[in-house]
């Protein structure tokens, strides 16, 4: 049709769509075998990016909507995306809120002894987790391992 | 904080042979120095995760404290630091 042109799609909302999906998913990788120090970076970096290109194809829907397609679902998409940042860095900061712990004993002090109840309710003592059990050979280290339990 | 029933309930379904200990006092906890108030379901005190590879003299050999809880050493790691230090 003349002076109609064809409306073009909208490659950067279908892109940050793709990064926003990218960055839900992203979130499994704290399953898998990938070192820790990348993990934050990859779950805050991918969110932003998204909302980035969706800001981008938005602000082309709404300038050109003569050319971009994309006002609506682009508009809720970058809701979306807006909420999923504003989520990532809320569980960033909170998983990432812990105590100091500065007077834990650190590497070559002698660690504090206690006596606390195993699983089936006998009082145990750091000790006794050195004491031989059975004939087997008494152990020559004890891995302690405080964790938040709730599982 | 779970009960010992609880954890022994985990280890039983785990099939783990190693020892859980139950610390709902918070004693042992505050003692490392590794409480991590209100952080539990209604605002329990918990323990942050640390974890702490000792000797037979009681000394640390070595130690970790996440900055992520999401972020814990893996067994095989922990296994091999300890394999890499004299005893």
């Amino acid at each position: 049709m003349p002076g109609q042109p064809q409306k073009q799609s909208n490659r950067m909302l279908w892109l940050g769509l793709a990064f926003l999906l990218l960055a839900i998913l992203s979130n499994l990788l704290y399953f898998l075998k990938v070192p820790a120090a990348l993990l934050p970076w990859v779950n805050l970096t991918l969110p932003v990016l998204a909302l980035i290109l969706l800001l981008l194809g938005l602000v082309r829907a709404f300038r050109q909507p003569q050319i971009y397609k994309g006002k609506i679902w682009g508009s809720i998409v970058t809701v979306l995306a807006v909420l999923l940042v504003a989520a990532s860095t809320l569980f960033f900061v909170g998983a990432r809120k812990l105590p100091h712990s500065g007077g834990a004993p650190q590497v070559g002090q002698r660690v504090p002894d206690f006596t606390l109840s195993d699983s089936t309710g006998q009082p145990t003592s750091l000790a006794q987790l050195f004491s031989a059990s059975g004939d087997a050979q008494p152990p020559k280290a004890v891995l302690l391992v405080f964790y938040r339990g709730y599982w | 904080m779970d009960a010992p029933e609880v954890s022994e309930n985990l280890r039983k379904k785990q099939g783990y042979t190693f020892t859980f200990l139950s610390d709902p006092q918070t004693d042992a906890i505050r003692r490392y120095d590794l409480l991590h108030k209100a952080a539990g379901p209604e605002e329990h005190d918990i323990s942050r995760p640390a974890e702490f590879l000792v000797d037979r003299s009681g000394i640390v050999r070595w130690e970790n404290f996440t900055e992520d809880i999401r972020v814990r050493p893996r067994a095989q790691q922990m296994l091999q630091v300890a394999q890499s230090l004299h005893w």
